[in-house]
């Protein structure tokens, strides 16, 4: 059994790459494409964040917010202007993806050359330790934990008590029976990339503190939320769920005992599990 | 001659003015960044072709990089710890480079779509913390440093790789020249039709009676032969290795290189891509602005993805010029690759 310290860095972990697994999920079940620069958005998150503090005074709570706002309009002007014109049948996919691993050299060229290459610190952001006898976990881990309990209980209830959540899952259900209802699509899309694109960036905000701020701090992140939701089942919000726990607790026992090894293991595993069920843990069948 | 068909010709005569212009080049320049350049960029489309063979079959491999790591490796490994020559060990690289693709395929090709970009993502990690954990065998981040070709004498003059890079350039071009054949001829031939209609509808095919995985696996075995050559041949030419040369970004590139370079042409797309997306990455580092090449880079691939016509790349638009030359109707005798659409 390892020690505690290790199992709250894997649950910090595995709440980050649920937030964002969650994001890119959601996107994937309406434009049926997937975001590939989700990490950057992260990192933009990070230091809209990190701005608003050392910046501009604002409140750790609500600077997260701005974040959240700020990143998810970039991310629906991202959908507008081009994803929404490469995501054509057939070659959608294709496009999209190459696109967007574009847009992950663009925003980090962005980002260096904005705010520099140095990685920032943000530990002034409620400093000090929760003392539980054996152990302890700074109140940033604290923060990162409550944040994304209250943001999947907010998604919960917007995609399930509101009428938006309504036109959400019946635009990923069947598009074409949706539209019909009087669901634009098309807003539908814009709006889930912004909320995607949104989750993204708070979980950037609120991980600012824990980590330090840098313009390549979202590849990891990026790499690990899509292995969590392809491993968790394409399309299924549960599945990114449990896959980003499954990753995030692994990535930080397995890193305890073999140190360097640990992504090696992990990278394995997800080999692994595809290979044994293909659609992922909580994917339908395809077949 | 009654009558010149300058349908047929034309083509021709550009394909062998392209070709003269890549051979005499090293009479034409001596600046050896423009020769390291082209050599570069010529390595990088050998790969970017076994990239866009495995797209023909539908299937898109996110780990391309991984296989000229397992080509330089070998090739390295093979001439300083066993002290086998140069060219034989070369050519075991890329046998061994292929012997590993098609036994990947044979496990990864069962599921297809995103998961096997998944897959092939996660094994060229899985190849990259091999290289950089291995101490013993790779000696980790510091790297290899293969030894150069030994000289060749001739008579009257001897081919020596030490003292410039036009044998280099010589022996890419040689390189290059049986690859784009090679690919050329698959895509003419029946297979390479077998490869279209793997992508064009799985189903069908499969009921047609073309065996699914045999065909994805041909195509993911080429494509590794090919590319650990050119990996070997990249890793000896810049005379060292590390493993952070062929990692996952390095298999972005190569993807980039094939979009944007276009996918309809198997060879002109490949070496068109890879020759512009290299070379703008080289001019851009060179700005003196920190960081911008990035932004650059991503932007120059986005606008190029979003201003051509969808399905098509930088290849195409000699398709288009001559229709606009000769008046000629549009068609579209282009193969619908990639139905990547995840069942």
């Amino acid at each position: 059994m390892p020690p505690a310290a290790i199992l709250i860095d894997g649950l910090v972990q595995s709440c980050i790459f649920m937030t964002m697994a969650f994001g890119m999920v959601l996107v994937f079940s309406i434009l049926g494409i997937l975001n590939w620069a989700h990490g950057q958005f992260y990192m933009l998150g990070a230091f809209v964040v990190y701005y608003a503090i050392t910046a501009a005074g604002i409140p750790f709570p609500l600077s997260i917010l701005i974040s959240g706002m700020v990143v998810g309009g970039l991310g629906m002007l991202v959908e507008k202007y081009i994803i929404e014109r490469l995501n054509i049948p057939g070659y959608g996919m294709l496009y999209v993806t190459v696109a967007t691993l574009a847009l992950i050299f663009f925003f980090e060229g962005a980002a260096g050359m904005a705010f520099g290459l140095m990685d920032k610190g943000l530990a002034t952001v409620l400093p000090g330790v929760l003392d539980l006898g054996s152990f302890s976990v700074s109140y940033q881990k604290i923060a990162v934990i409550i944040f994304t309990i209250v943001i999947l209980a907010a998604m919960y209830i917007v995609l399930n008590r509101t009428k938006i959540g309504l036109a959400i899952r019946a635009a990923a259900q069947e598009p074409v029976a949706a539209s019909l209802y009087g669901i634009s699509v098309k807003r539908v899309s814009l709006i889930v990339m912004g909320i995607g694109c949104a989750l993204a960036a708070m979980a950037g905000g609120v991980m600012a503190p824990v980590y330090t701020v840098s313009p390549f701090m979202g590849r990891i992140p990026m790499i690990f939320s899509m292995l969590a939701i392809i491993i968790g089942g394409l399309g299924s919000l549960t599945g990114a769920i449990v896959g980003g726990i499954i990753l995030g607790f692994l990535n930080s026992v397995i890193a305890y005992y073999v140190s360097y090894l640990s992504e090696f293991v992990l990278f394995l595993l997800v080999i692994v599990i595809l290979l044994v069920r293909p659609q992922g843990l909580f994917g339908a069948s395809i077949k | 001659m009654p009558y010149f068909d300058y349908k047929t010709w034309i083509p021709r005569i550009v394909i062998a003015v392209l070709i003269t212009f890549f051979v005499i080049l090293p009479i034409l320049t001596t600046s050896v960044i423009t020769l390291s350049i082209f050599i570069s960029s010529g390595i990088w489309a050998i790969a970017v072709m076994g990239f866009t063979l495995i797209l023909r079959t539908g299937q898109f491999s996110m780990g391309q990089a991984a296989f000229m790591a397992l080509g330089a490796y070998t090739a390295a490994i093979l001439t300083v710890n066993l002290g086998i020559p140069f060219w034989p060990s070369f050519l075991i690289a890329g046998i061994v480079s292929g012997i590993i693709a098609m036994l990947i395929g044979l496990v990864v090709l069962r599921v297809g779509g995103i998961y096997f970009s998944i897959i092939t993502l996660a094994f060229g990690e899985i190849v990259r913390i091999f290289a950089q954990e291995m101490e013993g065998l790779t000696r980790g981040v510091r790297g290899i440093i293969p030894p150069q070709p030994p000289t060749i004498p001739l008579p009257g003059f001897e081919i020596n790789f030490a003292a410039s890079p036009v044998p280099y350039y010589y022996f890419m071009l040689l390189l290059a020249g049986v690859t784009s054949l090679v690919f050329w001829q698959i895509g003419r031939s029946r297979l390479g039709s077998t490869f279209a209609s793997l992508a064009l509808n799985p189903v069908l095919a499969e009921h047609q009676g073309i065996h699914l995985m045999k065909y994805r696996v041909i195509a993911f075995t080429i494509a590794g032969v090919f590319t650990g050559f050119a990996g070997a041949y990249y890793a000896n030419f810049l005379s060292i290795i590390t493993p952070l040369m062929f990692g996952l970004w390095q298999s972005i590139q190569i993807m980039m290189m094939s979009i944007v370079g276009g996918v309809s042409s198997m060879v002109g797309g490949a070496f068109i891509g890879a020759t512009v997306l290299y070379t703008l990455d080289i001019y851009l580092s060179r700005l003196p602005i920190y960081n911008i090449q990035y932004l650059l880079f991503g932007a120059a691939v986005v606008l190029v993805l979003l201003f051509l016509p969808k399905g098509t790349g930088l290849v195409d638009l000699w398709g288009k010029l001559w229709r606009k030359i000769f008046r000629e109707p549009e068609e579209y005798e282009m193969p619908e690759e990639s139905e990547m659409a995840v069942e």
